[in-house]
C-alpha cells in the first residue's frame, strides 16, 4: 500500500493510532463514546424542536437527551426486562458477532450469517420437537435433547456456510454476493418448510410446534456457554496450527500456500466454521427466547457483522463489543414505548456510539495494515 | 565554488530503541553523482528520509542550497527541490505516463476547474526530451517495463521541480541492461545540473556511478572517498568493519544420489502462456546446480513448479525417488525441501506477524513446535531467536513485525529460516537479493555447508558472479529452455550472456545435462 497518497495529517494521525498503547486506546475509545454521546444529544434535541408532543419537557424540546440516555444506557440495571433482554440479546451477538469475526480473520467476508443462523436455528428447532417425542421429559432429558438440537443446529449452519465456501474456493465466486443472496433462499426455504411440513396445528402465523419446555434454558447459561466459546476460538485462532493456517491464509494467501496451507480447503474449512457457530446462534435463539422456529427471524446475523466490527474482529473484543450493542438494543426498545422517542431516532445514536467507537479502531488497523507508526 | 546542494551536519534520528543514524555528516556537491553505501540496516534509508521530510531528526541540522531547513513534511522538501524515488515505485499502473507524472500537479484551464491534459501532455514530452528520456507520455503505465516505470518516477520528481534526486536502491529492480540506460540517465541529469544522491549496497555499482561515496556502517558515517580512486575491497571494509572475503572456498564435494529431478517439465504462466518448455534437471546430493538467465525466461514458473507452488501442464517432478508432481506443497516440506522464494514480502513472510510466527511458517504442524496441532509457543520464539542470532537480522527483537524489517534483513530472515529444516533440497530463488555484502559472504557459506552435508542445490540468481562462483553445474535459461549446461568454471562472462540471450557461442565448455542414470 502507498502510505505517500494519504494527506500527512491523516497519515500522522493513523501512526499516532498505531503507535498508541493499550491505556492510550481505552482513553480513546471512552472519549469516543462520549463524544458519540453529545452529538447524539444535540440531534435528539434538535429533532425534538419538529416532533409534535403534548406536554414538551424541555421547552420546546419535545425530547429530553438525558432521559434518553438514561434508558439507553441505565435501563438493564434497574428495570429486570431490560436486564433480561440485555442478557438474551448479548448472548446471541456473541454467537453471530464471533461467527463473523472468525470469517473476517480468515479474509473471508461471510455476510451470510444470518441466513445459517436461520436455518440453523429451523434445524435445532424440528431436531429438539422430534427429539423431544422420544425421550422422557425431565432434567436429564432435556439436556440431552438441547444437546442433540444445538448439535444439529452447528451442523445445518456449517454446511449451508460450506457452500459459498466450496464456490469461492473452486469456482473462484465471491463470497460476498453469494452470501448474501443465500441469504434470502434461507429465509424462503425456511418459510416454504414450515409451512408445507413442519406447521403448527392451528396457528395462526408461520411457526413450528414448540419445543419441549424441558430443553429450554435461561440467558444466563447462553451467555456462559457464549463466553467459554469465544474463548476456545481466541484459543483455537492463537494456540494452533489450525488458528495459525487460517489467520495466515486470511493475511496473505500466498503466503499460506508457500506455507503449506492448501488455502482451497482452508477457505471451506473457515467458513464451515463460521457457520456452525451462526448456526449454534440460531439453535440457542429456539432454545431461549422463543421455544420454537417462527417466521421473522430477528437481524442477529447482520447485527454480527456491526458487532465484529466494532471489535475490530477480535473475539476476545467481541466480548464487550456484543454486550454494548445488547444493552444498547434493549434498552432502545422500552424509550420507544416510555418516552414515545420514536426507534428510528434511537437507531441514530446507536449508530452514532458505534460509528465513532469503531472509527479509531478501524484507523489503527488500517494503518498496522498499511506499516504506518513506528515513532515517525 | 557554490554552495552544496545538499549539507546534512551532525544527523541523529533516535527511534525507540534502535539508533538509526548517529551524528552523520553529508556533503553533496551540485551537479554530482553521490553513492550512500552500507549494510542492511546501516540507517541509509533513514537518513534520506530525514532529508525527504519523512522523518524528523532527533538533533542536527539540513542545509539545502546554503540555507538552513527544516521540513516538517515531503511537501516542504519537495519545495526545497528535493525528489525521492522510493524502491517500489508509486505509480497509478492503469493510468497514461503523462497522468502519472502531472499527478497533484495538474496544469489547469478554465480558471482552475479542468486538467489542461493538451499542457500536461506537452510538457512531460518537453521534459522528458529535454533529458533524453525515450518514453511515451500517452502509453499507460501497467505497458512499461521496470526500467520505463523508473525513469517515469524520476520525470515525475523533475516535473515537481527537483533539483537533487534521492533514489533508495535504485538498481534492485533492474536488469544490467536497465542498470546501464540508468546510469546513462545519471549522466544526462548531471550534465543538466542535476544532483543524484542514491542508496546501494552494490560496490560494482558505486564505483561505476558515482563520482563519491559515503559509507554507512551502525548508523555512523564511517567516511567520504572519491569512487574513481576506491578500490572495491576497500569499500567492502569500510561498509562491514573487517576484511572480506570475496572468493567462496568451495570444497570439492562428490556428487551422490540424484535428489531433485524434472523430466520434460511444461509450465504455464498467469496467464495460460507456456513459460517453460520441455525441461530435464537432475541434481545430485551434495550438487548446486545453478540457473542464469535474464529474468522473465521462465526461471520463476520453473521454481514454482519444482516446489509444489503451480501444476505443471506436463512432465514430472521427483524428490528423491519419488514422483511429487501433484503432490501439494505440504509433502515438500515435510519430505525435506527447503524453498527461498523469489517474492519475500508476499510469500516468503507474512508481514504483519512477528518473527517468532513467522518462523514458523512451513513448520506450523512440525512436532518441533506443536504438540498434536497445538504450537508451543516457547519453542517457535527460541527458534526465530536462533535464526535472528545466526543470520544477525537486526533488529534482533522477535516480537518485531517483518513489515518493520528492511528488505535484506527480511531475506537473511527467510534464508535462516529455509536452511534451518535441514533440508535434503533447497530450491533458492535469488537468495541475496537486497543483502548486504557481509550477509551475502555468510548466506554463501552456509548454502555451501549445506551441499557438503549432501543437499542438491538448485539456485536461480541474476547475479552472475554468483551462481558462477557456486555452481558446480550452470543451466542457462532462454526463452523456456535450458539452453546449455556449461562448466561454471571455464566459462567467461562474454559467453554466459550470448547464452542468455539466446545465441550459441562456439566452444562453450559443456557439462553434461544429466549425471549419472538413476531410474525415474
Amino acid at each position: 500500500m502507498n502510505t505517500d497518497r494519504i494527506p500527512d495529517p491523516l497519515a500522522g494521525l493513523m501512526g499516532r493510532l498505531v503507535d498508541a498503547s493499550a491505556g492510550e486506546r481505552l482513553v480513546v475509545s471512552v472519549a469516543a463514546l462520549f463524544t458519540a454521546i453529545l452529538v447524539g444529544g444535540v440531534v435528539t434535541l434538535v429533532a425534538g424542536v419538529f416532533a409534535t408532543c403534548s406536554n414538551p419537557s424541555l421547552g420546546i424540546f419535545c425530547y429530553n437527551p438525558f432521559a434518553v440516555y438514561r434508558y439507553l444506557f441505565l435501563a438493564p440495571l434497574y428495570d429486570p426486562f431490560v436486564f433480561q433482554e440485555t442478557l438474551k440479546n448479548s448472548a446471541l451477538l456473541l454467537f453471530t458477532g464471533l461467527a463473523v469475526a472468525v470469517s473476517f480473520r480468515a479474509g473471508l467476508f461471510n455476510i451470510g450469517t444470518q441466513g445459517q443462523l436461520v436455518l440453523g436455528a429451523l434445524a435445532a428447532a424440528l431436531v429438539a420437537v422430534w427429539v423431544g417425542r422420544a425421550v422422557p421429559s425431565g432434567p436429564i432429558g432435556g439436556v440431552l435433547i438441547a444437546g442433540v438440537a444445538m448439535l444439529a443446529g452447528a451442523v445445518v449452519g456449517g454446511i449451508y456456510a460450506a457452500i459459498p465456501g466450496a464456490l469461492k474456493a473452486y469456482a473462484d465466486a465471491n463470497e460476498v454476493i453469494t452470501t448474501i443472496m443465500l441469504n434470502f433462499i434461507a429465509s424462503d426455504v425456511a418459510f416454504f418448510l414450515v409451512s408445507a411440513y413442519f406447521q403448527k396445528p392451528g396457528s395462526g402465523s408461520v411457526e413450528t410446534r414448540d419445543v419441549p419446555a424441558s430443553a429450554m434454558f435461561g440467558p444466563e447459561l447462553a451467555l456462559a456457554m457464549a463466553i467459554l466459546l469465544v474463548l476456545a476460538v481466541t484459543y483455537i485462532l492463537w494456540g494452533t496450527a489450525f488458528g495459525y493456517d487460517l489467520r495466515t491464509a486470511g493475511i496473505q494467501p500466498d503466503a499460506a500456500d508457500y506455507g503449506g496451507v492448501d488455502a482451497k480447503r482452508m477457505i471451506v474449512t473457515s467458513m464451515t466454521l463460521s457457520g456452525a457457530i451462526g448456526g449454534l446462534g440460531g439453535a440457542v435463539w429456539v432454545l431461549m427466547s422463543v421455544g420454537r422456529w417462527v417466521n421473522g427471524v430477528p437481524a442477529l446475523g447482520f447485527d454480527g457483522i456491526t458487532v465484529s466490527v466494532l471489535a475490530s474482529n477480535n473475539p476476545l473484543g467481541v466480548l464487550f463489543a456484543g454486550p454494548l450493542f445488547g444493552s444498547m438494543q434493549a434498552g432502545s426498545l422500552s424509550i420507544d414505548f416510555q418516552l414515545g422517542v420514536p426507534r428510528q431516532l434511537v437507531g441514530v445514536i446507536r449508530g452514532l456510539v458505534i460509528l465513532l467507537v469503531a472509527m479509531p479502531e478501524f484507523f489503527r488497523t488500517l494503518g498496522v495494515r498499511w506499516g504506518m507508526g513506528g515513532g515517525r | 565554488m557554490s554552495a552544496p546542494a545538499v549539507d546534512l551536519r551532525q544527523i541523529t534520528k533516535q527511534f525507540p530503541g534502535v539508533l538509526a543514524n548517529d551524528e552523520v555528516d553529508l556533503t553533496v556537491e551540485r551537479g554530482s553523482v553521490h553513492a550512500l553505501l552500507g549494510e542492511n540496516g546501516a540507517g541509509k534509508t533513514t537518513l534520506m528520509n530525514v532529508l525527504y521530510g519523512l522523518y524528523k531528526p532527533t538533533s542536527g541540522t539540513v542545509v539545502v542550497d546554503g540555507q538552513e531547513r527544516t521540513f516538517d513534511s515531503p511537501r516542504d522538501a519537495i519545495d526545497a527541490g528535493i525528489g525521492m524515488i522510493h524502491q517500489h515505485f508509486m505509480l497509478v499502473e492503469p493510468m497514461t505516463v503523462t497522468q502519472n507524472v502531472v499527478l497533484g500537479n495538474e496544469p489547469r484551464k478554465w480558471g482552475g476547474l479542468a486538467v489542461d491534459r493538451e499542457r500536461a501532455r506537452q510538457d512531460v514530452a518537453i521534459l522528458a526530451e529535454r533529458y533524453g528520456f525515450d518514453v511515451d507520455p500517452t502509453a499507460t503505465v501497467e505497458d512499461l517495463s521496470v526500467g520505463e516505470q523508473q525513469r517515469i518516477e524520476i520525470l515525475k520528481a523533475l516535473y515537481r521541480g527537483a533539483d537533487t534526486l534521492i533514489l533508495d536502491e535504485p538498481t534492485a529492480v533492474l536488469t544490467p541492461q536497465e542498470v546501464g540506460e540508468l546510469f546513462d540517465v545519471f549522466d544526462e541529469l548531471t550534465d543538466a545540473g542535476k544532483t543524484i544522491i542514491f542508496i546501494s549496497h552494490k560496490l560494482s555499482e558505486v564505483t561505476t556511478a558515482a563520482d563519491e561515496v559515503t559509507v554507512l556502517r551502525d548508523g555512523k558515517d564511517v567516511g567520504t572517498v572519491d569512487a574513481d580512486s576506491v578500490t572495491g575491497t576497500e569499500l567492502a571494509e569500510m561498509m562491514v568493519g573487517r576484511e572480506v572475503l570475496f572468493e567462496t572456498d568451495k570444497a570439492p564435494v562428490q556428487p551422490g544420489e540424484i535428489t531433485l529431478a524434472a523430466r520434460n517439465l511444461v509450465v504455464d504462466d498467469d496467464r495460460g502462456v507456456r513459460a517453460v518448455d520441455g525441461i530435464d534437471l537432475r541434481i545430485a546430493e551434495g550438487e548446486v546446480f545453478g540457473i542464469a538467465g535474464v529474468d522473465g525466461n521462465g526461471q520463476s514458473e520453473l521454481v514454482d513448479a519444482l516446489t509444489g507452488m503451480r501444476t505443471p501442464a506436463s512432465g514430472r517432478v521427483y524428490l528423491r525417488d519419488e514422483e511429487v508432481t501433484d503432490a501439494p506443497r505440504r509433502k515438500r516440506i515435510d519430505d525435506g525441501m527447503a524453498y527461498i522464494p523469489e517474492d519475500r514480502q508476499s510469500r516468503g513472510l507474512v508481514m504483519p506477524y512477528d518473527l517468532t510466527e513467522n518462523g514458523l511458517l512451513g513448520s506450523q504442524r512440525d512436532t518441533e513446535f506443536a504438540t498434536s496441532g497445538r504450537i508451543r509457543w516457547d519453542d517457535a520464539e527460541a527458534h526465530a531467536e536462533a535464526i535472528v542470532e545466526e543470520y544477525d537480522v537486526r533488529p534482533a527483537d522477535t516480537e518485531a513485525t517483518a513489515h518493520s524489517l528492511s528488505g535484506g534483513n527480511q531475506q537473511k530472515f527467510i534464508v535462516g529460516r529455509e536452511f534451518a529444516r535441514d533440508p535434503d533440497a533447497v530450491v533458492a530463488a535469488h537468495p541475496t537479493r537486497g543483502v548486504d555484502v557481509g550477509s551475502v559472504e555468510f548466506i554463501h557459506d552456509r548454502l555451501l555447508d549445506l551441499r557438503s552435508e549432501g543437499a542438491a542445490v538448485l539456485l536461480v540468481s541474476s547475479k552472475l558472479d554468483e551462481v558462477r562462483s557456486l555452481s558446480d553445474r550452470l543451466g542457462v535459461m532462454h526463452d523456456g529452455e535450458l539452453v546449455e549446461v556449461v562448466d561454471p568454471e571455464k566459462v567467461t562472462e562474454e559467453e554466459l550472456g550470448l547464452l542468455m540471450a539466446g545465441e550459441k557461442p562456439p566452444n562453450v565448455p559443456q557439462m553434461p545435462r544429466r549425471i549419472r542414470g538413476g531410474e525415474e
